[in-house]
């Protein structure tokens, strides 16, 4: 197979993919977690779009799109998430992002605050603490070391953006692996499938049935257990309740 | 300047090759042969595409500082097209029509001559516009072999891609469920399972 094919033939993997986190999302209440990552918030909100190449598209937008009637009625007509908006909450660092299956690209990533960034910005002016007048620049040393620290602050705000924007991506990344464990070997027609045809069909996962399934076959990864203590992390306060 | 403020949206690309020794310099002098060069409306030419400062679409006078931050090499993709309003065109051919016609004291225009009054008048309008641009900001990630285009249109990107490639002779392969997992990394049985691989079927629409 040439590479144009494996990749245009096999786009339907990206929806497949972005059905399985909200998938696991739902029966997981929102709490993934990955060998690297330890375990952070996942979860779809905002909206959810899904479609099939013959059908009509579904787009849902709301808090909890994903929660809502007809997004699972849209799964039973046999249409796959075209995209959806995802909440990520990791490390005390909240994203939100749109995840484009087809591509896997990611839109519209609001990161947390970074230095100088917009987010800075739009903060209202009655919060800021109070500042000195900036002085006007005088002469042209002034004017030169002021476009340095400008330059020098815009440099800085790039890097601490691109450092967040990695850190998003990895963890994309990593639950992209631990799908692709699942779905390239024999766990996933065993254990998963049926798990999602159930869940599809509003039917109630035996969620520690599952896990110990997709555990023992093979996926690098072990979702987030619950704790023994029976609490769940911190981040998932944030999280919408199922 | 969504590469530097705002929310993100991008498109990634995996860099395949490998870069030169001497890659700062080398890459430096590509860069500023292709930095975008204005059109000019008496020539040919009716799109152009080139590189600027990221987030600065008129800065086309790059230097080392502009474009290399630490491992990053941060650009602007810019591109100017020629956009002449339709009716206007059309208002503009009518009248040389009738200008030429009653100057040659004929009632009819050959094609070819139709075709290169076009060209005349569209040159002449093009004088009087300004062409439209497009920038897209690009980021290049040295250390992890990614570009991240901040647009998700094919156009721009096939365009980018075009450029990169002449740019710094390396190719760039677009992100999609099989390159993110070709990078990842499949093993043999997992390459071969995806080569077999079949939609998963939930619903009675499949």
């Amino acid at each position: 197979m040439q590479l144009v094919d494996r990749i245009e033939k096999r786009r339907f993997v990206g929806r497949e993919f972005l059905l399985w986190v909200w998938f696991e999302s739902e029966i997981f209440e929102g709490t993934l977690s990955t060998k690297e990552h330890g375990s952070f918030g996942l979860w779809i909100e905002r909206q959810i779009v899904l479609s099939s190449g013959k059908a009509e598209v579904t787009r849902i937008r709301g808090a909890q799109p994903a929660t809502s009637r007809e997004a699972k009625e849209a799964l039973r007509l046999g249409k796959l998430p075209e995209l959806a908006g995802l909440h990520l909450s990791w490390r005390e660092q909240e994203a939100t992002f749109v995840l484009r299956a087809e591509q896997l690209a990611l839109s519209g990533l609001s990161l947390p605050t970074v230095l100088g960034g917009a987010e800075e910005d739009a903060a209202p002016a009655a919060l800021e603490p109070a500042r000195p007048p900036r002085r006007r620049a005088r002469g042209k040393e002034d004017a030169a070391r002021a476009a340095e620290r400008e330059s020098d602050e815009a440099h800085e705000s790039f890097y601490e953006r691109m450092r967040l924007t990695r850190d998003v991506e990895s963890i994309v990344e990593a639950i992209y692996r631990d799908f692709l464990a699942l779905r390239l070997g024999p766990a996933w027609g065993n254990a998963v499938a049926p798990a999602l045809r159930l869940w599809a069909e509003g039917g109630e996962v035996d969620v520690d049935r599952y896990r110990a399934a997709r555990s023992a076959t093979g996926g690098d990864a072990v979702r987030a257990a619950a704790r023994p203590d029976g609490r769940r992390p911190a981040h998932a306060a944030r999280s919408p309740a199922r | 300047m969504p590469a530097l403020k705002g929310s993100l949206t991008y498109a990634r690309f995996f860099v395949d090759g490998d870069l030169p020794d001497d890659f700062r310099e080398r890459f430096m002098k590509a860069i500023r042969l292709r930095a975008m060069k204005p059109l000019d409306p008496d020539e040919d030419a009716l799109e152009r595409s080139g590189f600027c400062r990221v987030g600065e679409p008129f800065e086309t006078d790059l230097g080392y500082e502009d474009v290399f931050y630490n491992e990053f090499v941060n650009l602007g993709f810019r591109t100017d097209r020629w956009v002449v309003p339709g009716p206007l065109l059309r208002a503009r051919m009518r009248e040389a029509e009738a200008a030429y016609l009653a100057k040659k004291g004929r009632e009819r225009m050959s094609k070819r001559e139709k075709t290169e009054l076009k060209e005349l008048v569209s040159k002449r309008l093009r004088r009087q516009l300004v062409p439209a641009m497009r920038a897209v900001d690009l980021s290049w990630s040295l250390s992890d072999g990614i570009v991240r285009f901040f647009s998700q249109a094919a156009a721009p990107a096939a365009a980018m891609t075009e450029l990169f490639q002449k740019t710094f002779s390396l190719r760039l392969v677009p992100e999609a469920p099989y390159t993110l997992a070709a990078r990842l990394g499949l093993k043999k049985a997992q390459e071969s399972a995806w080569q077999d691989l079949e939609p998963t079927l939930l619903g009675e629409g499949t």
